[in-house]
């Protein structure tokens, strides 16, 4: 076999931070950042960006900061093949771009119905609220993919976004000790 | 368009097809690997949660139904490898009871070969690609064989703060064996302990096929095409013999590949879904099926996971993802009263920040982030694994939908029976037991949905066409040229993972289409 080396040794890496297009050209940076410099979506409307946000944040606190909508958006956007997005180990048959936009619709005439408005417009409370009804099955007159499956799905996307990084792994204090480390820090 | 014809077309460069293609391939076979997924490196080998996932399947071509829908993109791989490329590689063996499941037990089949057959090639295959353990420490449970070519793994606080729980539980654990390296082997270097197994060890301190079968395979002159996806096997027109493969190259062209023989090796479910897609009017019902048993007898393992919280830092970011301890202590099919089957116990893994927000799917918001921080240093589990009956309802059909070749979809319905349930339901109440008795502050188990770890059967082997697909070497009962390779060949499934016995099942078979090649391809 070829020797890989150990540890730090491999610098193999061609995929990095994922690519954004910011003026018409591609620019390649973390999904926090792409939402700091306002990058425009791909393929979501400004809508759909806020209630992922909206809902990133109640399942995983910081995930709106981390760039949860910015990351869905550039995922929907490659093959499903190179997407690294948790439908693909949740057996969510592509397009994914379906899964997320059904959800949205699923998630915000739910809300509309019980509430009064979209998901993005409620109170944190009612949000928390709402999302623990939804991990349960628990919201009558729900349409779409099942509410523990959306929750499990924009769950492991949050928990991604916030703690699969490398700052993740250093703000919970565990050592990341890559073999191969993931460009500017994914 | 068609291609010079080989000996020997696989069909899969995963775990089973590099082993056909190591032995062919030095036996000078000209062969050829098939194989539907791009040709990952160990460069490829990022380590990270999100970018290891581009190494899983993307919405493979079977719809998931049943009760308990099996779990097929995280059970599952996509590429040279296969899903041996990112495996845990714990290394357990079946025992001699699960060959003989139906004679003991008048449960399921049994095995046409007993377990001493395939002993020897458990030890070959340690020999040749690594295994880390302690033999003689397994051997209080099974017959003696050769000691594994290196010592156990290094162990963790993770691990062994839970020797004395299990020990008074009366399950005495011992060090599990791994396809990983204590020490170097082979020039492979020795294990790090960062616990990024799953999503690919780039050193080759752990055996996946780039780094031992296959790399020999290729040394020898086998030839693997990447992104070749196969849709049908062909026959001669007396339906006798099959004559190769049919597949899709990476431009989506339609290729011819003709082969003396033909090895199926594209896993559990593939296989039967190329097999009933190869029917013709010799063999109405898919090719190797006058059984009618192509597709059926589908299983999988149920995962009884158990989690504690410690006061103290059990350092659970060091290790492999493999499990550093394990007992076969459960093993027996009547271990737990009221319920039937055997159990395989396991503690002490690394786990990474995926297992933690796992390990407690119900948190969300502010009480997964106070969670987050308190499982990174303290907490740890315990995983029994449990078998699941043969069960001829479990199968993989032809759906009407069609995939992206014009290929019907494969349609697998899985759902475990009450006598699962029940194992699985007893493994949580020892698993929390031993949990209990171990000082934990907090102890759960991981309910929810019921876990599908492993996909085997679906062409299973058999003493005849009768009761079964293939022989006990994985050749087809009725055309003699055509074999199949991996978990699919399983009768029964014990509890132990499957893929040491893959490994030494298709060393066997490929040594024997070596040595009778005579007759299969005059
Ligand atoms: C995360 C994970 C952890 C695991 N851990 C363990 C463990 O600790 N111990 C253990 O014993 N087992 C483990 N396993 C299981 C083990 O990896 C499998 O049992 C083993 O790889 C199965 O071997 P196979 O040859 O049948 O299939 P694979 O190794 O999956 O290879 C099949 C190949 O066939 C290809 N293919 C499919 N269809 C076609 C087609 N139509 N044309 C061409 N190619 C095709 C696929 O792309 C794939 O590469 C684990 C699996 C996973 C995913
Ligand atoms: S823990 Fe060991 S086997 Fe696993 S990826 Fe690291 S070096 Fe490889």
């Amino acid at each position: 076999m070829t020797n890989m080396g150990r540890r730090g040794f491999v610098k193999g890496a061609t995929l990095g931070a994922l690519a954004f297009t910011v003026g018409g050209v591609e620019a390649i940076m973390a999904p926090g950042e792409a939402r700091a410099r306002n990058v425009p979506f791909r393929l979501l409307d400004a809508h759909q960006g806020e209630t992922l946000e909206a809902l990133g944040e109640t399942l995983v606190p910081q995930a709106r900061e981390a760039g949860i909508a910015h990351y869905i958006d550039q995922q929907l956007s490659v093959p499903p093949h190179e997407a690294l997005l948790q439908a693909r180990i949740f057996n969510v048959r592509p397009p994914f771009a379906d899964f997320y936009r059904t959800a949205i619709v699923s998630i915000d005439e739910s809300s509309r119905r019980i509430l009064g408005r979209d998901f993005a417009q409620l109170s944190a409370a009612d949000q928390r609220e709402f999302v623990g009804r939804m991990r349960q099955n628990k919201i009558e007159g729900w349409t779409g993919r099942p509410g523990a499956a959306v929750y499990a799905v924009l769950r492991a996307d949050a928990v991604d976004v916030v703690y699969g990084t490398m700052e993740g792994y250093e703000a919970l204090g565990i050592p990341y000790m890559p073999h191969i480390t993931p460009e500017k820090r994914w | 368009m068609t291609n010079e014809k080989v000996d020997v077309v696989i069909v899969g460069a995963g775990a089973s097809g590099s082993v056909y293609a190591s032995v062919l391939a030095k036996a000078g076979k000209k062969v050829v690997l098939l194989e539907s997924g791009p040709d990952w490196q160990l460069t490829d080998l990022i380590s990270s949660e999100i970018w290891g996932r581009r190494v899983k399947p993307a919405g493979a071509p079977i719809l998931l139904e049943g009760k308990n829908p099996m779990a097929y993109a995280a059970q599952g791989g996509w590429g040279v490898g296969g899903a041996a490329l990112h495996y845990y590689a714990n290394f357990p063996r079946l025992l001699p009871t699960d060959f003989r499941m139906k004679s003991e037990h008048g449960r399921g089949h049994d095995w046409p070969i007993a377990y001493e057959d395939v002993a020897p090639f458990y030890d070959k295959v340690a020999r040749e690609i690594g295994v880390s353990g302690d033999a003689r420490a397994e051997e209080k449970w099974r017959p003696a064989g050769e000691a594994y070519p290196m010592p156990p793994m290094k162990t963790f606080r993770n691990g062994n703060i839970w020797l004395k729980a299990f020990e008074a539980s009366g399950i005495p654990m011992v060090p599990a064996p791994v396809g990983m390296n204590s020490v170097e082997f082979k020039g492979r270097p020795a294990c790090l302990y960062d616990g990024w197994c799953h999503v690919g060890c780039p050193i080759g301190a752990l055996a996946n096929p780039q780094v031992t079968y296959l790399g020999e395979a290729r040394k020898a002159g086998a030839e693997v095409r990447a992104w070749s996806t196969v849709t049908r096997v062909l026959t001669n027109p007396a339906g006798t013999r099959v004559t190769g493969v049919e597949y899709y190259d990476d431009k989506h062209q339609k290729q011819t590949q003709e082969a003396s023989v033909v090895l199926l090796a594209a896993w559990s479910a593939q296989n039967p879904r190329l097999l009933l897609n190869s029917a013709t009017d010799k063999h109405p019902k898919g090719l190797g099926n006058a059984s009618g048993l192509v597709g059926h007898f589908m299983m999988s393992h149920h995962v009884a996971s158990t989690w504690a919280m410690f006061d103290e830092d059990v350092q659970n970011h060091m290790g492999t993802i493999a499990v550093q301890y394990m007992s076969y202590e459960r093993y027996p099919k009547k271990s737990h009263d009221g319920a039937f089957g055997s159990s395989f116990v396991t503690a002490g893994f690394a786990v990474k920040t995926t297992d933690l927000a796992n390990s407690r799917a119900d948190l969300y918001g502010p009480e997964l982030a106070d969670y987050m921080k308190r499982a990174a240093r303290n907490l740890a589990g315990i995983k029994t694994f449990g078998e699941e009956q043969p069960n001829v309802e479990n199968r993989v059909e032809l759906a009407s939908e069609k995939d992206e070749f014009g290929m019907p979809l494969g349609r697998l319905i899985h759902s475990f029976d009450s006598d699962a349930v029940a194992l699985w339901n007893a493994n949580f109440e020892e698993g929390l037991n031993v949990a209990r008795a171990s000082g934990a502050k907090e102890a759960w188990s991981a309910r929810g949905t019921m876990p599908t770890s492993h996909l085997l059967g679906g062409t299973i082997m058999g003493t005849s066409a009768a009761n079964s697909v293939v022989n006990s070497y994985g050749q087809s009962h009725e055309l003699p040229n055509l074999w199949v390779a991996g978990p699919g060949i399983f009768p029964t499934e014990g509890a132990s993972n499957p893929t040491f016995t893959i490994f030494a099942l298709s060393q066997r078979g490929a040594e024997r289409m070596a040595s009778q090649w005579g007759t299969l391809t005059n």
